[in-house]
């Protein structure tokens, strides 16, 4: 290949590194912070902040007696002026729905558990682009991971010599396997 | 001929009329009012699961209890809906439902007990209630909420039948060779709201078995949320039995198969196990098919469309 052509590629390869980088350094850094957050899902809640309050309601109730008006009294317990309907998971509890919120109450041991919910700032919103939870978001996806392999490809061909993929790149990439592969062995083996 | 003439006339002004008579106020007074004439639809519920064997048997069960279903009086219409992960969705049950012009839904869940699914998700889909946490989740997992026109009645999971005792009975029962040297293990899906609930029902169907095969020990392993989908819980629980027994019974009592409960996660958690071949008998079988479930799907749909005929029942939980 002549050098003025190679030269011609190298830097068509370069300009489109750096402006897909640019282009998708937003999404990127989404993803990553998602990716993080989705890691850890049996940790903690990633898309809510669940806020609990216990009350006690230093009385108890019966389910076959409660009225409206002993919820309304519940609910007013938790700082709730009205209440949208209730319902009876068990014999010995009943829980009150409230517009944002719910209360649990153990009828037997006159206790209950109010419970906010509220959507986690960042993280909700990252977590829709990567749980696909707008339908046609799949497609803008999957043209952003094959966007990524270009911006890794690009990256790899972007400077030539000692430090370029003849160079050090080669042992870098190689060492970058090492981690994956050393994961899917240990599977393998359980 | 003079009246025929202005036919076009007399059918523009009953199509008019037609028109603004099906043009009801709101959506909650929308409700059909009925003058003695009921259709009703039965939309058979479940989880959903993106595997095509795990959709199978529940599309298979529709198939089967169809014709007995159909010939019950004021029964119009039955449908298969899944929750999440597959179609149709429980909102396309229902609006087919509402395009058919039924009057009543009675959704039958099948499922195995209260969970939160059972208790606020779905009511939540179907406009029974509107619980906070539901209405966030289902957003964000895309599942579409829909008031159908026609009244709603959601029917008890399976728990409310002797189904899962009999059932699981019947496979253990295949599997037992000598049951004085056996413990039974159930794997089931668990919950973390309603744990008292679920422990209780699978130790009484575990009970049940023990009475009627001579099997002494049983115990429980979960292999859902609460196991974080995980094999080792129920490796660590079949273990347990194991060191106890000489053998170890495994009945997964989940209502269909999946690669991913029965093989993977069920599968691998015994297969981790020291002399799983000769001490551990497993079978990555489901609740369904089971002759008994339906039978009480007929039945609970009979049961319900006679109610509706005489105005017996409502929704059947929800205070509001």
């Amino acid at each position: 290949m002549k050098t003025r052509t190679r030269d011609s590629l190298r830097k068509l390869n370069n300009i489109l590194h750096r402006d897909l980088g640019y282009f998708f350094a937003g999404l990127i850094i989404a993803y990553s912070l998602s990716g993080i957050a989705l890691n850890h899902i049996d940790e903690w809640n990633p898309d809510f902040i669940i806020s609990k309050t216990t009350l006690n309601f230093e009385r108890t109730y019966d389910r076959r007696s409660i009225t409206d008006e002993d919820i309304a009294t519940l609910s007013s317990r938790a700082g709730e002026s009205s209440f949208r309907l209730y319902d009876f998971p068990s014999e010995r509890q009943v829980k009150i729905y409230f517009r944002n919120a719910t209360l649990l109450v153990d009828l037997e041991e006159g206790t209950g558990e109010y419970e906010k919910i509220s959507r986690r700032p960042l993280f909700y919103q990252v977590n829709v682009l990567h749980r696909n939870s707008v339908k046609w978001w799949k497609w803008a996806s999957d043209i952003f991971a094959g966007t990524l392999i270009v911006i890794t490809v690009t990256g790899m061909l972007m400077l030539r010599g000692r430090n370029g993929f003849a160079g050090r790149g080669k042992w870098l990439i190689s060492a970058g396997m090492i981690p994956p592969l050393i994961a899917v062995v240990i599977q393998h083996m359980q | 001929m003079p009246y025929l003439r202005d036919l076009h006339l007399y059918c523009l002004a009953a199509a008019f009329l037609l028109l603004i008579s099906s043009c009801g106020p709101s959506h909650r007074e929308n409700h059909k009012e009925h003058t003695g004439e009921k259709k009703i639809g039965i939309l058979l519920l479940n989880h959903g699961s993106r595997s095509e064997r795990w959709k199978e048997p529940l599309l298979e069960l529709e198939e089967r209890v169809s014709e007995k279903i159909l010939e019950i009086e004021g029964v119009g219409g039955i449908e298969t809906a899944f929750m999440e992960h597959a179609r149709p969705s429980i909102a396309d049950g229902l609006k087919a439902f509402d395009s058919a012009g039924c009057s009543d839904i009675v959704v039958i869940p099948i499922f195995l007990t209260v969970g939160t699914h059972m208790f606020d998700d779905i009511p939540t889909i179907i406009g029974l209630k509107a619980n906070p946490a539901s209405l966030e989740k289902l957003k964000l997992e895309n599942i579409e909420r829909y008031t159908p026109e026609a009244r709603v009645h959601l029917a008890p999971p399976l728990d409310f039948s002797d189904i899962l005792k009999k059932n699981a009975l019947r496979r253990a029962g295949g599997l037992s060779v000598e049951p004085q040297h056996e413990g039974l293990v159930l794997v089931g899906y668990g919950s973390t709201e309603f744990d008292r609930q679920w422990t209780e029902l699978f130790d009484e169907v575990g009970d049940h078995i023990s009475r009627e095969t001579g099997i002494t020990e049983h115990a429980t392993a979960w292999c859902g949320h609460v196991a974080h989908y995980s094999p080792d819980s129920t490796t660590a629980v079949v273990r347990r039995m194991l060191s106890k027994k000489q053998r170890a019974i495994v009945i997964p009592l989940l209502v269909s198969t999946s690669e991913a409960f029965q093989i993977d996660i069920i599968g691998n958690a015994i297969a981790a196990l020291k002399d799983h071949g000769k001490r551990v008998s497993y079978k990555p079988d489901a609740i369904l098919p089971d002759p008994d479930l339906e039978r009480w799907v007929i039945d609970i749909a009979r049961e319900y469309a006679d109610s509706i005929g005489t105005r017996r029942i409502s929704s059947p939980t929800v205070h509001q």
